[in-house]
């Protein structure tokens, strides 16, 4: 208690270095929580436009499916996985898919496309399929009385074959079975724009396409949407557990690419961080040293009377500590409105950035304990690291000596 | 000298020696190129065989692959070497899909979307109807006797045929044997290599049967040897020679389009 006493007395009596030393801490934490934020959020939002979009938090294949895709490599019992799922109070829901690359035609033109079929109802409450139908309305699974199905198109095919909706779309694939897959649609619903990921794609119902390719009840994918975001690799593993035969993937893993190049700009953003946080610990160290050596004397009389070296070097460590939270907490008061600002208004973008037919008009922050607490530790620690080795100086001090100096 | 101041004297020493000279000049060139003309004559034969004149042919398609086998019953009729005409017979799911082939054209026609395709040069080497035959395989459209230099081997049974392509040739194959049965003159088997000399494929012609009188290998077997598990079995139900039905008029687009 003493100790804490002369802590603060000592802070205090250097009143406008304390002060800068501590804006400089301060200032370097909420640069540091801003930073965090500012990726933290970015990343998050991209994260969950694309689970949302298509990928699911988890999705379940045939194999190396999701690396390798081959039209043969099937989950033959969507029904027995689909019980499975529809009873497991983690899953928010999940969507049955069939893909194939074909070639698209009108009367006049033909360009390449990726055909999904998908489970239309189950596809309405997991991914975002429906709020991206730019025109049209969203398909029914039943074919017309003429016996074609229905099929939204990405609006690339839509102009590159110049058709709308109405119109008559035929594609041409190869079957499971080798045999040729063709056949005619009728567009209902035009998707997403020209420059969206979905610009090339034909979606059908699932028994449309099943029949397409002539694969009928199997599936090349099954994709989840767990009720919490943070639990996709723990559920997955989970779910590889109880489908030993099938491939079941979190979304770190089907979009490993994103999330590896995630990871590293993650630890890029760290690094410059530790950078800041080194120079603001230069300009602390520099006091340290100062009120070290001013205090000589001081540690001279100190141990003349019979202090011990390691109370001695646990004062200064202390004067540091307190310092140091005495800036975080400052620093908290202005981070927390400011980050709060950052993630529910955020910064108007310029020209609204358009990711994937979503378009994002701000650019938002994420506030979590993360975000806070990291740079906070992150600046203790360095904290304590620092006035280790100016308190080892100061309890090393020879009593005669340091009385002898000014 | 003396050999020409002679001719001239005598009528019947010249004659003797232009013989002799016709004889030397041929012991040469004339060797090679005759057998080269036997080998062209061999491919020749080979590839008319299934053809003659004109020719109908019923015939089923047997597509084996590690994830399905696939049953497919043909029609093919053909006039030359320059028209055939195929359409499937069943599975019911594909009746009715056709391929016409006129010179160095290629069309296909999908009955269900009524639509004829063009098969561009590019897919010339893509599969047929998902088979391991080639669409160039089915409509021959690399002549081998024009494309290719030939050399002949020759054993008591066999003759082996070594096709290399000439240097404009546009192919994939950089060699092709092709082993024909000296005894009945039909293909016996054809090996094809890639560049590296390594063998890609094999079509093998076996069970011989007696079509109007031409003993003919009815069953042709096609094994792409870089993907395990896969063939191809083609077998000749029947094949009849210039029938009565088979002119210029199945050989149309005309007819490529007609429901069936």
């Amino acid at each position: 208690m003493l100790l804490f006493k002369l802590a603060f007395r000592n802070i205090f009596r250097q009143r406008r270095r304390s002060l800068l030393t501590a804006l400089s801490m301060a200032g370097g934490y909420i640069l540091c929580v801003f930073s965090f934020s500012l990726s933290e959020g970015s990343y998050n939002n991209a994260i969950s436009f694309f689970t949302l979009d298509h990928t699911g938090h988890v999705q379940i294949h045939q194999d190396d499916y999701y690396r390798r895709p081959k039209i043969h490599k099937t989950i033959d019992n969507p029904e027995s996985v689909s019980e499975l799922l529809d009873a497991n109070d983690e899953i928010e829901s999940h969507t049955l898919r069939v893909f194939a690359p074909a070639i698209a035609y009108s009367d006049t033109d033909n360009t390449p496309a990726q055909v999904i079929g998908v489970d239309l109802e189950r596809e309405r409450s997991t991914s975002t399929l429906e709020d991206k139908v730019s025109s049209g309305s969203y398909i029914d699974s039943e074919p017309n009385a003429e016996g074609y199905y229905s099929a939204m198109i990405g609006a690339g095919i839509a102009n590159s074959l110049n058709i709308d909706i109405g119109d008559e779309l035929i594609l041409i694939s190869q079957g499971a079975d080798g045999s040729v897959a063709n056949d005619i649609y009728i567009v209902k619903a035009l998707v997403g724009d020209r420059d969206s990921l979905d610009r090339a794609t034909v979606f059908l119902p699932l028994r449309a396409a099943q029949e397409f390719l002539s694969m009928f009840g199997r599936v090349h994918e099954i994709s989840i949407l767990l009720r919490d975001d943070d639990a996709a690799r723990d559920e997955a593993a989970l779910l590889q557990e109880q489908l030993p035969e099938l491939t079941v993937s979190p979304w770190q893993v089907v979009e490993s690419t994103f999330y590896q190049s995630m990871q590293t700009d993650k630890q890029g953003n760290n690094f410059s961080m530790g950078v800041i946080v080194f120079i603001v610990f230069v300009g602390v160290l520099n006091t340290v040293l100062m009120s070290v050596l001013e205090r000589t004397r001081e540690f001279g009389v100190l141990k003349a009377i019979g202090s011990r070296p390691f109370k001695i070097a646990l004062l200064i460590t202390l004067e540091t500590a307190v310092l140091a939270t005495l800036s975080l907490l400052a620093g908290l008061l202005v981070a927390v409105p400011l980050v709060a600002w950052f993630t529910f208004v955020g910064i108007e973008l310029a020209q609204p950035m358009n990711v994937g037919g979503i378009v994002m008009s701000h650019l938002t922050g994420d506030m979590s304990l993360f975000v806070f607490a990291a740079p906070l530790i992150l600046i203790v620690i360095f904290a304590i690291l620092i006035s280790v080795p100016a308190g080892i100086r100061a309890a090393r001090i020879p009593p005669t000596e340091a009385m002898r100096s000014h | 000298m003396y050999d020409i101041r002679s001719s001239c004297l005598s009528g019947f020493r010249h004659r003797l020696l232009l013989s002799y000279l016709l004889l030397l000049l041929s012991l040469f060139p004339f060797n090679i190129a005759s057998a080269a003309e036997t080998a062209i004559e061999i491919i020749d034969q080979m590839e008319a065989l299934y053809q003659g004149e004109s020719s109908r042919a019923s015939m089923t398609m047997i597509v084996e692959t590690p994830q399905y086998q696939r049953t497919i019953e043909l029609e093919a009729s053909s006039m030359g070497t320059e028209n055939s005409f195929i359409r499937i017979i069943s599975p019911r799911k594909d009746r009715g899909i056709a391929t016409l082939k006129l010179d160095m054209e290629m069309w296909n026609y999908l009955p269900k979307i009524n639509k004829v395709i063009k098969v561009p040069p590019s897919m010339m080497m893509g599969s047929w109807m998902g088979s391991d035959f080639t669409n160039d395989d089915l409509v021959k459209q690399t002549t081998l006797t024009d494309e290719y230099a030939l050399t002949l081997e020759e054993t008591d049974e066999l003759y082996t045929i070594v096709l290399v392509p000439k240097e404009e040739t546009v192919t994939v194959w950089g060699k092709i044997d092709y082993i024909v049965n000296k005894q009945y003159m039909v293909p016996v088997a054809q090996n094809f290599y890639d560049d590296n000399g390594e063998i890609i494929r094999k079509l093998e012609f076996t069970e011989l049967k007696d079509f109007a009188g031409r003993m003919i290998p009815s069953r042709l077997e096609m094994i792409p040897m870089n993907k395990e598990g896969n063939k191809t079995i083609v077998i000749y139900d029947n094949l009849e020679f210039n029938p009565p039905g088979v002119d210029e008029s199945i050989f149309t687009l005309r007819n490529l389009r007609s429901r069936f």
